[in-house]
């Protein structure tokens, strides 16, 4: 086991460097001349002195080669500091600090909901396979899933606020459990949901034909025991695998969902500064995005194993 | 002997894209207390259906269209879902054809193996386990407790068999249906969950229903025969007879296909020409006639019943065929049916 | 021994000769799928826009009306007018073009690039295909829209530098025109996304043929390798391939807009829908019209495309032909 759990961070490691190194590069040759940015923000000036440029850039270490800057970027990313914003010179630890907690709490938050909605509601549609409730479940799932959240939520604001008039123009964050987080949340579940139900749902109809599952109706354990005790483990270690996709789309929906809603997360951090080019903002978001994704992944590889007793044998070579 | 288990009329068909299959086709049959009934035909025919019908064990496709099924006189088909709990698992054993999927692979031995135990004896977790443990030590897998832990791909497939036994005789139950249970086990392995399984009834007396389509395995277990084929049972005889004085021709085809030991060397086994037919329609025809080499006009227009067949040794041998083929077989020196 | 052999022998060409059947099945299947049919229709409709919208549109895109500015909906503008009066019917129908050029661009570049990748990593395995999966992995850690905001932030302005530079010594006006900058990152934004899907498709395919029985006969029958390829592996990955695509042009679609949304999209002449919510967001609580319009068009789109690839899915997908 812990030779399979160093296996998979083996992997993922070099995947994160690559990534950081990729999008390092691309700020490096790509975004512009810091210095300049900087004169830009303090003094409003585009006319300079090339001579004191080159001295501030020798000054802060801008002038010495990509790998060693990007070696000492990542020298400092490993300690936890993520540099310094170029257009508002402050620290970007401070601005994601500050921004962070309410895009990981609308985050938690969507998977949560999505799961005891979605869990529940793919077992319902899997246990009425082709009736009625399951076509309505899926027809839905598959309608849902294909909306994106930049439609969905600015309809949904027009329908409730202009249309029904039930609610108040929905802007801004007054944190999780305030009425403005309602309809951000249902957009976010919405466009989350239906991996879920889906997922879910194919899992279901997969183990209802399994012959363990006859087994345990031949023992006379009682329909509601089956499903709980021998249907639902087989059913949800599956959908940890789609997880990782999940969360990819959860950070896409986040940066939609803050910009149309006007929450102040990292989502909408990215968005301001897009236009101002602050690239030490955007690639320490960038990375937090990835490393997310890459840890959940990680964790996923590692817990899989655990639920499946198969899978164990499987990849940690355990004899019999 | 007294009557247990009595089938009547039970139909059972199955819904597919286009139409129906017609699985089981008036099945009718009954098994005494103790008795060991071995059902036999070839993939297809309908005798696991039939088996799975009589508990409601059916895949969502499938639907019990008539019939009765009466245990000790209650019918199964007409029980609601708590009290059929009670009949499976309580007093309905099964056990299945492959025992690499028919166990949980989620769950360890122990769990699965205390539920009847839980659910049909009351017995708290902890008997349950102790008692399973016994259990698991009288199929004959040692240390037993240690064993309960371990999860099924733990254990190897004639283990696996010997668990699933095991579980369906927790509650020592009055009949014990094994569908196919030795097909998907090396043939040294087989002859030991038989052995297994005969020594628990013994012991036991329980009734047991075997169903195979393996006629070897028959001789060695079987009290009766049932022979099904497409839907319909086409013969029913005491062991001995079905051996000795088969009336179908599709048993005397079966029975050709079963090599002898004492038969002479350097013969063919003989197999049966065709495919059976397909079920997407009730025949009007006997199913068989396609590949009968007995055929007489007769069976391409009327499918024949199950009917006592004149002079049997026993009362309760009985055929579905048109014809006596006890002379024909003479005639043709026993050569039954060759490919076509 | 046992009646399982009782049957025939099994017929070696069935698989063969019932592979075209399979074909006309699967649009059988299609056909009686009311979803799926549901959801073709806007998307012929779509591609049909986007060939002919300039000869439909009522309005040139362009084309400012400065006496009615925010018009409402009325018989004179069907959905009404934005700010500067160009008549948002006509911009939506321009927009079609948008979306169906760059889904189609996106989706060939990402195609060609995942049928090379997959292919590599299936025949060559190995090392190769232990590279291209992490290659693949990594990829896919990515959330799209970072990675959009990425390539457009920091590699605009140079490559809009390099072409002022090369307009500069060449005088040449095909580097006049920055849209080209924009259809090179949001193309590569997009392919870049879209190819691990792909690849990983065919990387499978080839795998599961390979050692699938009837494959493992003709090898063993001494079929060559490329009638192999022909016959088995590329009728087989077609199905599965069909519905990738599918959905991958309905993806790229819903990442246009959405680049477009974010402000990091195709600046090109003629309207995007994601650009049109986006502006549309900005009035909503007085002209909703300007955000409606567009959003119904893409919520159509959005969910015809999720019918027909279920629907696609359910056709083809091999899992199901077995029964």
């Amino acid at each position: 086991m812990g030779k399979y759990v160093a296996q998979r961070i083996v992997y993922w490691i070099p995947a994160l460097i690559l990534l950081a190194l990729a999008v390092y590069a691309m700020a490096f040759y790509g975004a512009g001349d810091p210095i300049k940015l900087m004169f830009l923000r303090e003094e409003g000036d585009v006319t300079y002195d090339a001579q004191r440029l080159d001295a501030i850039r020798r000054e802060k270490g801008l002038d010495r080669p990509f790998l060693v800057q990007f070696g000492e970027y990542t020298w400092h990313l490993l300690q936890g500091d993520l540099g310094m914003s170029v257009i508002s010179g402050r620290s970007v630890n401070d601005m994601v600090g500050a921004t962070a907690p309410v895009s990981f709490q609308i985050g938690i938050a969507t998977v949560f909901l999505v799961a005891i909605f979605g869990i529940p509601l793919g077992i319902i549609a899997g246990l009425h396979h082709n009736e009625w409730l399951d076509n309505l479940i899926l027809g839905s799932a598959l309608f849902i899933s294909g909306v994106p959240s930049y439609v969905v939520g600015p309809m949904l604001m027009v329908f409730l606020v202009l249309g029904l008039g039930v609610m108040n123009v929905p802007y801004g964050w007054d944190g999780l459990f305030s009425t403005k987080a309602i309809l951000p949340l249902f957009v976010m579940v919405f466009g989350s949901i239906a991996i879920i139900i889906r997922q879910t749902r194919s899992g279901m109809l997969e183990v209802l034909s399994e012959d363990y599952v006859r087994t345990a109706r031949a023992k006379g354990v009682p329909e509601f025991m089956v499903i709980i005790r021998h249907m639902l483990r087989p059913v949800l270690t599956p959908v940890l695998t789609v997880l990782g996709q999940m969360l990819i789309g959860i950070v896409n929906g986040a940066i939609i969902v803050e910009k149309v809603f006007g929450i102040p997360g990292l989502g909408r951090l990215t968005i301001d500064f897009t236009y101002g080019v602050d690239y030490p903002v955007i690639v320490a978001i960038t990375l937090i995005g990835a490393f997310l994704v890459m840890a959940l992944n990680l964790l996923v590889d590692i817990t899989y194993p655990l639920l499946d007793p198969r899978a164990a044998q499987a990849m940690t070579g355990v004899e019999e | 002997m007294s009557e247990l288990l009595e089938v009547q009329d039970l139909q059972t068909r199955f819904k597919v894209r286009k139409g129906y299959v017609y699985a089981v086709n008036g099945v009718s049959f009954r098994l005494e207390e103790g008795e060991t009934l071995a059902v036999v035909g070839e993939s297809g025919c309908g005798k696991s259906v039939t088996m799975l019908s009589l508990v409601r064990l059916l895949p969502p496709a499938g639907r019990i269209e008539s019939g009765q099924v009466l245990l000790r006189g209650d019918d199964l088909l007409a029980l609601d879902q708590r009290q059929l709990r009670d009949v499976r698992g309580g007093q309905v054993g099964m056990i299945f054809q492959d025992p690499m999927t028919s166990l949980n692979p989620f769950i360890n031995i122990g769990t699965q193996m205390a539920e009847p135990l839980l659910y049909h004896r009351g017995m708290s977790k902890k008997d349950a386990l102790a008692r399973s443990a016994e259990l698991l030590e009288m199929v004959g897998i040692p240390d037993g407790v240690a064993r309960l832990r371990e999860y099924p791909h733990q254990f190897s497939g004639g283990m696996r068999q010997r668990v699933m036994i095991a579980m369906a005789m927790s509650c020592e139950p009055s009949v014990l249906i094994a569908d196919e249970p030795t097909t998907a086990l090396d043939v040294t392995i087989q002859a030991q969950i038989v052995e297994l399984v005969k020594e628990l009834r013994d012991r036991s007396g329980v009734a047991v229903i075997w169903i195979t389509h393996d006629l070897s395995v028959v001789a060695g277990i079987a009290d009766r025969v049932i022979v099904m084929y497409a839907g319909y049972i086409v013969e029913e005889a005491p062991v001995d007879a079905i051996f000795e004085d088969p009336r179908h021709p599709y048993t005397v085809g079966l029975l050709g296909a079963l090599p002898s030991l004492g038969g002479e060397t350097g013969t063919r086994l003989t197999t049966i020409g065709g495919a059976p037919p397909d079920l997407a329609e009730l025949p009007t025809f006997c199913p068989f006639h396609t590949r009968c080499p007995f055929v007489i006009d007769r069976c391409r227009s009327e499918n024949p019943m199950l009917e006592p067949v004149s002079g049997a040794s026993d009362r309760g041998h009985r055929a579905a065929c048109w014809v006596d083929i006890r002379g024909v077989t003479e005639q043709t020196g026993g050569t039954v049916a060759t490919e076509q | 021994m046992t009646t399982q052999e009782l049957s025939g022998p099994a017929t070696f060409s069935t698989v063969e000769a019932s592979r075209s059947n399979l074909w006309k099945d699967a649009l059988a299947r299609l056909a009686a799928n009311r979803l799926a049919v549901v959801g073709i229709i806007p998307i012929i409709l779509l591609f049909f826009i986007a060939i002919f919208g300039p000869y439909l549109t009522p309005y040139d895109f362009l084309a400012q009306d400065f006496t009615a500015r925010l018009a409402p909906p009325s018989s004179v503008h069907w959905l009404g007018t934005d700010e500067l009066g160009r008549d948002v019917f006509s911009r939506i129908l321009y927009g079609a073009r948008t979306a169906v050029s760059v889904g189609v661009i996106s989706t060939v570049i990402s195609l060609v690039v995942g049928i090379i990748m997959g292919s590599l990593a299936g025949y060559l395995g190995g090392r190769v295909d232990m590279m291209v999966v992490w290659l693949t992995d990594v990829t896919r850690s990515m959330p799209a829209l970072l990675l959009a905001i990425v390539i457009n932030l920091t590699l605009k302005v140079p490559l809009e530098a390099w072409l002022e530079q090369m307009y500069l010594q060449t005088k040449n006006t095909f580097f006049r025109q920055t849209m080209w900058v924009d259809l090179v990152l949001v193309f590569g934004a997009l392919a870049l996304i879209q190819w691990p899907g792909y690849a990983r498709l065919i990387r499978g395919q080839i795998l599961s043929i390979r050692s699938r029985n009837y494959v493992l006969a003709a090898r063993a029958l001494g079929m060559p390798t490329n009638r192999i390829l022909t016959r088995y592996v590329i009728p087989n990955a077609m199905g599965p391939l069909i519905v990738a695509v599918s959905a991958g042009l309905g993806g790229a679609m819903v990442l246009e807009s959405a680049f477009s949304f974010l402000g990091v999209g195709v600046q090109l002449p003629i309207p995007s829908w994601g650009k049109m919510i986006s502006d549309g967001l900005r009035l909503w609580q007085t002209h909703s019209y300007l955000l409606v319009g567009p959003a119904a068009m893409m919520a159509i789109i959005t969910v015809s495309f999720a019918w027909l690839g279920d629907g696609l899915n359910d056709a083809l997908n091999p899992r199901q032909w077995k029964e």
